[in-house]
């Protein structure tokens, strides 16, 4: 296994049991979720149907049938999903952070492993794209598991039954499965780039300390400007002279610019400006 | 042989390294004397590109440092370079599996010396303790230069002189270590050249033999000639 690869092991093998903690709580509390809200809604019926004598057909009209669309729009699914987020956004900081900081200097080892020291950016790029994949995969596996929880709990003259398909295209779900590949490659590309700017801006921070900040700061404020310059020069200089499709394609280019130049300059930091 | 050039190194306004220039042979064990903040680390890890200089240059065997110099470079800070959750087994298998310089029989040869267990974890060791784990993780390595910050610093004198004895072991043997300490009574008469910094300049190089040889003096006396005038 070459070093990069062994990094990208290493860097998944420290935040395992905490990943493995983030999947349960999302299993957990989906599934208590999508029972309680079953639960909720069938007492509501029973309430409207046996207490106070509503029709079904009545109950249904002014309530609608239950189904994954109203569970998605809950706390115990959003909730979680935007724990999973925060949780790995504030991986992307202590990924680095923590070989600086703590009872440990891993920094005095991880930078003079007998390797590349882009491998080191490399691999805990990667290890933040698995984590973000895997965790989608959860969530996708999820999907069908609380569709049958929602079969059995709810009988089917209540329940509108939906499609995997027709569930992850409801919402914000569609951004995180898109429906096509070049989507897909899209978002989570842009993802990445995003990780890749913030991993940089973090270089910065560790190679020029207090005055690093602020170059982070700028750093990533001409990032974005960089990926909208075509939008703001098209809509402010040139009074909307391109099309839709073209403006889009400079936006990509101006936005693998901005991935490329990010891993460029980590790269640089890390052999030439890093601090211990 | 490290070649260390007219290296200038500033940390803001401040000018710690003011044109350093020595040399550390292999086979040889060189010091680097000095009290607390003359920029004894901070050389140690310029010399291992920890830090970035800011004028001069160095050299490990004629080349600048790269990712292949590493196999054959270590440096032992004072602080522990492994993640303290790990047991020190597991610590091996992590060196192992980077460095193709890692001696597995020389590892465990010093475990043995130190009196220290595979499974025991590295943050629920002493500090003496976690300072051998440190020494075995880079004495380990068959490379041609190590070097050691403050190896004797914060700990017990049983420690310490395990640690001296490991200077006059086979484990050094043909090797070229720098070391710096600002405490030079243990290892005074293991040193083969002394480097003398202050604020940030090399005041003096000498080699101890031939100071003791011809001159009579320690490097002790050494010292109290330059730092005190």
């Amino acid at each position: 296994m070459n070093r990069f690869l062994k990094l990208v092991n290493f860097e998944f093998t420290r935040f395992w049991k905490l990943y493995l903690v983030l999947i349960g709580v999302t299993i957990l509390f989906q599934v208590v979720g999508i029972i309680v809200e079953s639960q909720m809604y069938l007492s509501r019926a029973n309430k409207a149907i046996y207490e106070e004598l509503v029709s079904v057909s009545d109950f249904i009209s002014q309530y609608g049938k239950m189904s994954f669309y109203q569970f998605a729009s809950t706390g115990w699914f959003i909730g979680t999903m935007m724990f999973c987020a925060a949780t790995l956004l504030i991986y992307v900081f202590f990924i680095w952070y923590r070989d600086w900081f703590g009872k440990n200097t891993f920094s005095y080892r991880l930078l003079v492993l007998p390797t590349a020291r882009l491998n080191i950016y490399l691999a805990k790029a990667t290890t933040i794209l698995l984590f973000v994949l895997g965790l989608l995969a959860v969530q996708l596996v999820l999907l069908p598991v609380e569709s049958k929880v929602l079969q059995w709990l709810v009988p089917d003259e209540f329940r509108h039954d939906l499609s995997i398909e027709e569930m992850t295209n409801l919402y914000y779900l569609e951004l995180l499965y898109p429906s096509a590949f070049i989507d897909f490659i899209l978002y989570y590309g842009t993802g990445m780039a995003a990780v890749c700017v913030v991993f940089t801006a973090i270089l910065f921070e560790r190679s020029y300390r207090l005055k690093g900040i602020f170059m982070g700061i700028f750093y990533v404020a001409a990032s974005l400007f960089i990926v909208i310059a075509p939008l703001l020069v098209n809509e402010f200089l040139l009074d909307n002279y391109f099309f839709e499709n073209e403006l889009f394609y400079m936006v990509i280019g101006a936005g693998l610019l901005v991935w490329a130049a990010a891993i460029w300059l980590g790269n640089y930091l890390l052999n030439r400006k890093i601090r211990v | 042989m490290i070649e260390v050039k007219d290296v200038t190194k500033k940390f803001g306004r401040k000018t710690v390294l003011k044109g350093v220039n020595f040399t550390a042979e292999k086979g040889k064990i060189t010091c680097l004397i000095g009290i607390n903040g003359v920029g004894k680390t901070t050389v140690m890890k310029a010399i291992m590109n920890l830090t970035p200089i800011d004028g001069g240059e160095i050299l490990i065997n004629g080349e600048k440092i790269h990712k292949g110099s590493y196999e054959k470079i270590t440096f032992i800070p004072d602080t522990i370079t492994m993640l303290p959750q790990m047991k020190i087994k597991e610590a091996f298998t992590f060196m192992a599996d980077f460095y193709d310089s890692w001696n597995q029989k020389r590892a465990e040869e010093l475990l043995e010396f130190f009196r220290l267990k595979e499974t025991d974890r590295i943050s629920e060791l002493s500090k003496g303790n976690t300072a051998k784990v440190n020494l075995i993780l880079g004495l380990a390595l068959d490379v041609d230069y190590v070097l050691m910050d403050e190896p004797f610093s914060g700990i017990d004198i049983f420690s310490r002189e395990q640690i001296a004895e490991v200077f006059t072991s086979h484990l050094i043997e043909d090797r070229g270590v720098i070391i710096t300490t600002h405490e030079i009574n243990d290892i005074e008469h293991l040193i083969d050249k002394a480097v003398l910094l202050d604020n940030g300049v090399v005041l003096k190089e000498f080699d101890t033999e031939e100071m003791r040889e011809n001159e009579g003096k320690s490097v002790i006396d050494v010292m109290r000639e330059v730092y005190r005038g």
